[in-house]
């Protein structure tokens, strides 16, 4: 069964997509043992490829990737462990490596943390790329959240032509703002060093392996849960739906310096998903408080922490309020039109997974 | 207008401009790293003039009238002195130097170039502690504290630093003499220390890795300490643990006539009498008493919010703006040079028993009648 799964893999990877790489070229994955991490390293090794070599840190809980290793016992995976802060460690892990999917990321909440521990990481990995000169491809794993809806009417279409936030310190995202810092970089490096590298934006990722409910459902807040997204459009995508995606902008030829965002097909609404999740996932409850309500809200909170000198930090701030809540239309066109991608995993199967998973966990919904 | 420059651009250094910010006469000028990125990011948020990756580069250049050291503590001495030596005043954040020698030498730097040096220990000036001290002053404890107990508890919970250290075998923590507790209880030693006499006092230590870390693997990191110290006239015990909950950010002082029980991270000043009731009074009037207090404590950190004077890092504002006070108005600095001095000496002699125990490989259990 897995060895056929594994020979339509190769016969995709070979004749389907015009690979930029063979399949026993070494592949360097950051964040290897992550929740997307580790479907990217199964979604590799399901194509074939028999040269993957897994950066994680000495730290890692590395659970859900020796669980992938696991089904794939003959294929040759090197697993690295050390830090990107590490020059050396950067050299380790890129030598030779023909493709990098770096999707380690700092998730710190302050700013600097957020910062090093992707930004300087990052440069870290493209001063060893640059040292090597082997790199075919560079796949730099962005956020959604980097766009601005700010001058975006309510139901437009965002997709990757949008702006790009200029005020993330106003909107207090650390982890948007070491983001967007990072895909600056990549782009610096990409101009200066002629380094190929594809950037893709994930919208909501979900999945089993993260019990964490997208915030653009809703936040728990002093211990109640504000729906907030309405009959908001959610960018949801299916981990293994992602992870596809990110590999196949790894290998597929003439696509550089492109940038997809990844949504599936057949968006819901946040009240379905919400909903959906009640009933299948766990029971919780819940107000909805409508868009403009909490734009207000957000509004006074932004006033006040001005006015106290940030006695209450600004994390309630009108252009977070757009960002998450304002609601609008999402496009994965780009991603089907140049990468041939197509979400593997429909709705109704991935919301059955990520529903069992949050009701066998019994873990808490946001 | 004082010139502020910041050299380190991690965590800390948020923290501090945070509230520089809120100090009128004062103005970031200049912010510094090794890192580039780091200290453009800095530089970027904040709005700042100057970025530099070369500390020299910066006291030539900019020539800050304050320098703010928020790196990790292996280069606070080096980069303190440069900064003496170019004529600025300097708050170190905590722990002040790595050994006490070093303090005494940037001390005496200072103190020789009629230059301002301060330590990071702003919990001694949240609202809570400033009322203490004002207690103690009117004389409420009835003369100098005859025992006392400061509790430091920690959260290997916290994302951004507890599990940074364990996750890093090579993180900067763990390479400090005294490891975690090094970078961790300078805050409620020099809460003791404020208090003593003595400038060598004896100092039992014992220490040990908790089972929740022994039980995740980790054997090098001591995150539970208990000290005893004696001055001679006074006693205190010093608590640190990673474990016990709730966790306390406490000082309690027992005087000859009152106690004091002050609790930093609630804010709240407790004054226990010494005075005992009759009979069953002695279980009606004191519970009585607290409960008005509590309340008082309640109605006065309300009213401090409404007044918007309730940050988070109040205790790190306050301290800064008497620094800077201090070096403009040529006022007596808040944190005297003793108790800088002190709380070193007492970490150097803490870290000097444990690694003797450490070495040993048993948690130290000192002989009796051992001292500093």
């Amino acid at each position: 069964m897995l060895t056929s799964s594994i020979v339509r893999g190769q016969y995709y990877l070979m004749h389907e997509n015009n690979p930029i790489i063979s399949l026993d070229d070494p592949i360097l994955i950051t964040g290897s043992n992550g929740f997307i991490g580790s479907r990217v390293v199964e979604t590799l090794l399901r194509y074939g490829c028999s040269n993957l070599r897994c950066f994680v840190r000495p730290s890692s809980n590395l659970t859900s990737l020796y669980t992938v290793l696991a089904t794939f016992p003959k294929v040759r995976v090197e697993l690295i462990q050390g830090n990107l802060l590490s020059h050396e460690d950067c050299e380790n892990a890129a030598k030779d490596v023909t493709v990098i999917f770096h999707m380690a990321a700092g998730i710190e909440k302050t700013f600097p943390g957020a910062f090093m521990n992707s930004v300087v990481t990052t440069r870290n990995l493209l001063d060893a790329v640059v040292r090597f000169g082997t790199l075919r491809r560079f796949v730099n794993v962005s956020s959604f959240a980097v766009y601005s809806n700010w001058n975006l009417k309510r139901g437009e279409l965002l997709d990757e032509t949008c702006e790009i936030e200029s005020r993330l310190v106003e909107r207090a995202e650390a982890y948007t703002f070491a983001k967007l810092k990072q895909d600056e970089l990549v782009l610096e490096y990409a101009q200066k060093y002629s380094i190929p590298y594809v950037t893709l934006r994930p919208g909501a990722v979900y999945g089993p392996g993260s019990h964490q409910m997208t915030g653009r459902v809703g936040i728990n807040t002093f211990g109640l849960f504000l729906h907030l997204g309405g009959s908001n459009r959610i960018p949801l995508t299916y981990v293994d739906n992602c992870a596809e995606a990110i590999v196949l902008a790894g290998i597929k030829q003439g696509v550089d310096g492109e940038v997809f965002n990844v949504v599936d097909d057949d968006l819901l609404t946040s009240r379905q998903f919400l909903r959906l999740y009640k009933k299948h996932g766990r029971r919780f409850r819940s107000i909805y408080v409508p868009y403009r309500l909490f734009y207000f809200c957000c509004y006074l909170w932004e006033k006040y922490s001005k006015w106290s000198q940030s006695q209450l930090l600004p994390v309630f701030n009108r252009r977070r309020c757009a960002t998450y809540w304002k609601g609008n239309r999402y496009s994965n066109q780009k991603l089907k039109e140049l990468l041939g991608w197509k979400p593997a995993v429909p709705f109704v199967e991935a919301s059955q997974r990520y529903f069992e998973y949050v009701r066998r966990t019994g873990e808490d919904h946001a | 207008m004082l010139k502020v420059a910041i050299v380190g651009c991690g965590k800390v250094a948020d923290q501090h401009a945070e509230q520089i910010f809120r100090i009128p006469d004062c103005k970031i000028i200049a912010v510094c790293d090794r890192e580039e990125l780091m200290a453009k990011q800095l530089q970027e948020r904040l709005n700042v003039q100057f970025c530099f990756t070369d500390v020299q580069e910066l006291l030539d250049k900019a020539k800050p009238d304050v320098v703010h050291i928020t790196t990790p503590p292996q280069s606070h001495y080096t980069l303190g002195k440069l900064c003496l030596e170019a004529g600025c005043c300097v708050y170190i954040e905590k722990p002040f130097t790595v050994h006490a020698a070093e303090a005494e030498e940037l001390i005496a730097l200072a103190e020789q170039k009629n230059l301002k040096l301060t330590v990071g220990h702003d919990e001694q000036f949240t609202h809570a502690a400033m009322r203490m001290r004002q207690l103690i002053k009117d004389g409420y404890l009835g003369g100098a504290p005859v025992h006392l107990e400061s509790y430091n508890g920690y959260s290997l919970e916290d994302a951004s630093y507890a599990k940074g250290v364990l996750g890093d075998p090579d993180h900067w923590v763990r390479k400090l003499p005294g490891g975690l507790l090094q970078n961790n209880i300078s805050h409620g030693i020099s809460k003791v220390a404020e208090f003593l006499q003595s400038d060598s006092p004896t100092v039992f230590a014992y220490g040990f890795t908790s089972p929740f870390l022994r039980s995740i693997g980790e054997t090098e990191i001591i995150d539970e300490l208990r000290v005893i110290i004696h001055d001679g006239a006074s006693t205190a015990y010093f608590t640190f643990s990673s474990q016990m909950r709730p966790i306390l950010r406490q000082i309690r002082l027992y005087g000859p006539k009152n106690g004091l029980i002050v609790d930093t991270g609630q804010q709240t000043v407790i004054k226990t009498k010494g005075a005992q009731y009759k009979i069953h009074l002695e279980q009606f009037i004191p519970p009585w008493d607290y409960a008005k207090q509590y309340i008082a404590n309640f109605r006065e950190n309300v009213q401090k919010f409404l007044m918007a004077d309730l940050h988070m890092d109040h205790g790190k504002k306050n301290l800064m703006e008497l620094f800077y006070g201090s070096i403009a108005y040529s006022l007596s600095i808040p944190i005297s040079y003793r108790e800088i001095l002190l709380t070193s000496r007492i970490m150097d002699e803490i870290f000097s028993q444990l690694g003797s125990a450490h070495c040993a490989g048993q948690s130290y259990i000192p002989p009796v009648g051992a001292s500093a």
